[in-house]
């Protein structure tokens, strides 16, 4: 049973390097490069480090929408009150909230725990909920923050701290898994949010290309976000913004030591609705509504944007789309051994996500990553193949069915005016 | 005008002046007691036992005052007197005091009135004798210095002001002015003021104020006296509004005034004479026949008053004492709130701004543009009667598919704060205070009526409670008793001779007479009286009926060995009897009247 094994890595060592380059292929365009850059972005990191700048003196407003969030509104207003950075101002709105939300809201303003809380009665959708808030905002900065969400002592500090560049226009977040532990689900996922969010947008930062503002832990420059008319309809808001903001000429940076925590979706069907909604949003405002950042002769073409766009067509959407296709090919090549080559690259990723891991957890030293450290080649797996196949379901389900205009997230006469 | 203030007709026991008085009484132990009380107070004291020498006394003699009781031999006391008034012209008259079993009678009389200065019922308090004499014998020195004798015989006042047509409608009122102003009382207030029953009320001829109204509760029971208003100003306080009333009304204000008088002369000594305001409240509650009822009042801080003539905040604490003692429950009238700052109840109820207070708060609906998400105020969309998104310029049109009105928000014009509903607070219209509707705690206001053990006390006074159980009270021993007492009292001084004092008082009195009646009560006591009487063997014991209790006096025989043996004799002599009458009984010696 084991000689196929042998048989295989005995082959694989004869291999030149010029044929392992062809049998592995896939590998080397889709998933090399990128480990590639995040290798040298954190040796950039590591020999220029950030220093610290004054803190920021302007106003600030905390936007919250919120949908039922009863439960969960007061811990994250008192997280935010415990901040080294206390905001000036906090507004809460409750977007069409069936439960007990709304007197919540009158009772913490009654305490004095936060500034305005509004209530609609009929759900508009959290973009229309946050531009109200936006309307009613009076800070220099509006942070978004999510209801579930919170907070390191000192997020607010550190994710004002860009905004003394006057060309910033908006600033994420560090996103962190606060359920890490509570299973195999949300221990892979705690990975994935340090590779990608962690250390992936650090590297984004150095090239200037942090191109979503996470809807979790954003900041603003209100008269940046109020020029872009705020939150426009429909899903995947925080993107939208953001590559609203960058086309208005707004610089979007990253601030890794502000760290928000939230708990990620335990089981898998959740969270496989999560990243299908996540997914089909992102290639509905990447290929529909802001393609013309693509298109080399609309005047609106950057080279900057041209990079991210690039990064996202190629190692998500190509790795996604050419992955089956591999395989395929693979063992109509190779018969039997195919699998054999399969697993050799599969080995080979896993060496890539734990040295992509060991340096994520370098740079953000502030997360506890040694306990992450035993899922980390399940993570490989799961991510190398389960959420490869579902970014592939989520695109071909938007391509076909514009799946993004039947999202429960937004209400339906949203969808129905938006067509 | 004659006049004494409140302090001097509260003057004090011993007499400043030794005063000449005549007793014209035939019941020998009753002019013997009189005679020894009026003369141990220093007083001259001269007894007639029929009206010819009682005549023919006061003809001889110059008296301060006459005791005259009502019926005497050859020639009653009313005879007596008006004869007096007829033949002394222009000669001072003694002041005359009835004394009678029948004062309802002697009032109904249509010379009664006028010829007596005071009615004393019978039986005789001998307190309230010696105070009686007393404060008339005052009266007619006051009368005497003012500088115009009283051309009228009688006790009248002029009055210097234009007469109301209810004065003349055969009623004994004190005015207001005229009687009682500023604090100073005339001498018929000063007759009123010692229980005098034929003064029918207060007539109010001018607006007068709550703090001046309060003399007749600092005045001994003037209290008692239906208040008639003929400004109509005091409201509620009033007992009568005669404002409304007509002088061809009379049939209404006779029965009203009867009911009063009626009821008056049911209410204890006790509380008729009482400076306690509590206990003047259960009078009055008593004497009217009504609950101490609020009704809503904005001129009082306290948004209502109480039909009586007291603040609402004194009244209602009066009240919920005597709702501790029980003798008034509540009933729930309303639920106000208080300004913790002033305890004014005057509060302005607003919608304010939850920011800064401001009431001044503009409600502003927003509108959501279902294709670009903007969510805002209307003005903003408003272009003429077009609605034009402020985002995206795109004309709203269709209501429900273009936009909605998700809600809307209370702005505040004067803060710029903006709520999804607004606070409630209160400004206080006494201090001007703002006080957050969470923080102005809540007060209720009650109705309070009288409880049966209430209208007990009104009716039995300090007995009933228990409250005067122990210390024996002169002032409720039927004469004949004192007059025995006295005796004994003197051989237990000479000769240590013991003797025994039983009180009986019974329990289940109110309970026969509400279930049975008077007369059946009254029947009941009679024959355990006389069961009791024919179970003592000795003759020298003698038992005396008194007005709530009966008593019992054993000579020569110790307190405490009396106890045990009288139990079986209350128990036998209850056995007998068709109803449990209750006998509760408590036994003094002589060590109890040292």
């Amino acid at each position: 049973m084991l000689q196929p094994i042998a048989d295989g890595i005995t082959y694989l060592m004869a291999q030149s390097g010029e044929s392992l380059l062809r049998l592995f292929w896939f590998v080397a365009i889709f998933e090399f490069p990128r480990y590639t850059l995040s290798f040298l972005s954190v040796a950039a990191i590591l020999f220029y480090p950030k220093g610290r700048q004054q803190p920021f003196l302007g106003r600030v407003t905390i936007l919250i929408a919120g949908h039922n969030e009863e439960a969960k509104i007061e811990r994250c207003v008192l997280a935010l009150r415990e901040q080294s950075r206390r905001p000036d101002e906090i507004i809460v709105v409750s977007d069409g909230s069936a439960d007990r939300m709304p007197e919540k809201l009158r009772d913490l303003q009654d305490a004095g725990l936060i500034t305005e809380g509004h209530s609609t009665q009929v759900r508009s959708g959290k973009s229309a909920a946050l531009n109200l808030a936006l309307f009613r905002a009076t800070g220099d900065i509006v942070i978004v923050v999510d209801c579930d969400c919170t907070f390191d002592r000192h997020a607010l500090r550190d994710i004002l701290e860009p905004f003394a560049d006057p060309r910033v226009g908006a600033v994420a977040g560090n996103i962190v898994v606060r359920n890490a532990h509570r299973n195999l689900i949300t221990a892979f996922q705690a990975i994935e949010y340090l590779i990608s969010i962690s250390q992936g947008k650090q590297a984004s930062d150095l090239t200037d290309q942090v191109s979503c503002i996470s809807g979790a832990f954003g900041a603003f420059r209100r008269n940046a976000l109020q020029g872009v008319g705020g939150y426009d309809a429909g899903g995947g808001e925080d993107l939208d913004v953001t590559l609203s903001l960058r086309k208005a000429g707004w610089k979007t940076v990253f601030a890794p030591d502000a760290l928000c925590y939230t708990d990620v979706p335990e089981k898998l069907s959740v969270l496989i609705r999560q990243r299908f909604r996540w997914e089909r949003d992102a290639v509905h405002l990447r290929y529909r509504k802001h393609s013309e950042l693509l298109n080399p002769f609309s005047p609106r073409f950057r080279l900057r944007e041209l990079l991210h766009e690039l990064d996202f067509l190629v190692f998500n959407l190509g790795s996604a789309v050419f992955f089956p296709i591999y395989i395929v090919w693979l063992f109509a090549t190779f018969g039997d051994l195919g699998l054999i080559i399969l697993l050799g690259a599969q080995a080979g990723m896993l060496v890539l996500d734990a040295v992509a891991f060991a340096l994520a957890a370098l740079v953000t030293p502030r997360i506890d990553a040694a306990r992450l450290l035993p899922y980390v080649p399940g993570y490989s797996f799961f991510n190398g193949f389960l959420m490869r196949f579902v970014r592939l379901g989520a695109y071909l389900e938007e391509w076909i069915f514009e799946a993004s205009y039947r999202d429960t997230y937004v209400p339906q006469k949203v969808h129905r005016a938006r067509r | 005008m004659t006049t004494a203030t409140p302090a001097q007709i509260q003057s004090d026991a011993s007499p400043r002046v030794a005063r000449r008085i005549l007793v014209a009484e035939d019941s020998p132990t009753t002019h013997e007691i009189l005679k020894l009380l009026l003369s141990q107070r220093g007083h001259q004291v001269d007894i007639a036992t029929d009206g010819e020498q009682a005549l023919e006394a006061l003809r001889r003699n110059r008296y301060d005052v006459a005791l005259l009781d009502f019926h005497l031999p050859k020639m009653d006391g009313l005879q007596v007197a008006s004869t007096i008034r007829h033949e002394a012209v222009d000669r001072l008259v003694p002041k005359m005091i009835a004394i009678t079993l029948d004062a309802e009678g002697l009032l109904a009389h249509p010379e009664g009135c006028h010829n007596f200065d005071h009615v004393l019922p019978k039986p005789l308090d001998i307190y309230q004798v010696a105070q009686v004499v007393e404060e008339q014998a005052e009266i007619a020195d006051m009368e005497a210095a003012d500088s115009t004798p009283q051309a009228a015989p009688n006790i009248s006042v002029v009055a210097p002001r234009p007469r109301s047509p209810f004065e003349d409608l055969g009623y004994n009122f004190l005015t207001w002015p005229g009687d009682i102003e500023d604090g100073q009382l005339s001498a018929r207030a000063m007759q009123a003021s010692l229980g005098d029953p034929r003064f029918d009320g207060i007539l109010i001829k001018a607006p007068i104020s709550l703090e001046e109204l309060g003399a007749i509760w600092r005045t001994k029971a003037l209290y008692m006296l239906p208040i008639v208003d003929l400004t109509g100003s005091l409201g509620a306080f009033a007992d009568i509004d005669a404002s409304k009333l007509t002088a061809r009304d009379t049939t209404f204000l006779d029965k009203t005034l009867s009911e009063y008088h009626d009821r008056r002369t049911h209410l204890h000594r006790d509380l008729r004479f009482s400076t306690d305001l509590g206990e003047q409240l259960v009078g009055r509650m008593f004497i009217s026949g009504r609950a101490l009822k609020p009704s809503y009042d904005p001129h009082s801080k306290w948004l209502v008053s109480y039909n009586v003539a007291l603040g609402a905040a004194l009244a209602a604490r009066e009240a919920e004492a005597l709702c501790e003692r029980g003798l008034l429950r509540r009933e729930f009238f309303d639920r106000f709130h208080v300004c913790p700052r002033c305890d004014s109840l005057r509060l302005h109820v607003r919608e304010e701004c939850r920011q800064c207070h401001s009431s001044h708060l503009e409600e502003e609906q927003y509108l959501h543009h279902f294709r670009c998400a903007y969510q805002g105020p209307e003005r903003e969309f408003r272009r003429g009667d077009r609605l034009v998104c402020p985002k995206c310029r795109y004309e709203l049109t269709h209501f429900g598919f273009d936009y909605d009105r998700p809600g809307s928000m209370v702005v505040c014009d004067a803060c710029g704060h903006a709520a999804s509903e607004p606070a409630v607070g209160f400004v206080c219209l006494d201090c001007g205070g703002h006080v957050d509707s969470e923080v102005a705690p809540p007060r209720d206001v009650y109705i309070y009526h009288l409880t049966e053990q209430g209208i007990g006390f009104a009716e039995h006074g300090h007995s009933l409670l228990g409250t005067a159980t122990h210390a024996l009270r002169f002032a409720d021993l039927p004469l004949e008793l004192v007059v025995a007492l006295n005796a004994a009292a003197k051989g237990y001084n000479e000769t240590q001779r013991p003797f025994t004092l039983i009180s009986i008082y019974y329990r289940n009195e109110k309970e026969i007479i509400a279930q049975q009646g008077a007369r059946a009560f009254t029947k009941v006591r009679d024959l355990f009286i006389e069961n009791l009487r024919t179970s003592l063997t000795d003759d020298a014991d003698l038992i005396v009926k008194g007005h709530s209790q009966d008593f019992v006096l054993i000579a020569g025989s110790d307190p405490d060995e009396t106890k045990a043996d009288f139990d079986l004799l209350v128990v036998s002599a209850e056995n007998s009897l068709r109803y449990d009458i209750g006998a509760v009984f408590q036994v003094f010696g002589p060590g109890d009247f040292a």
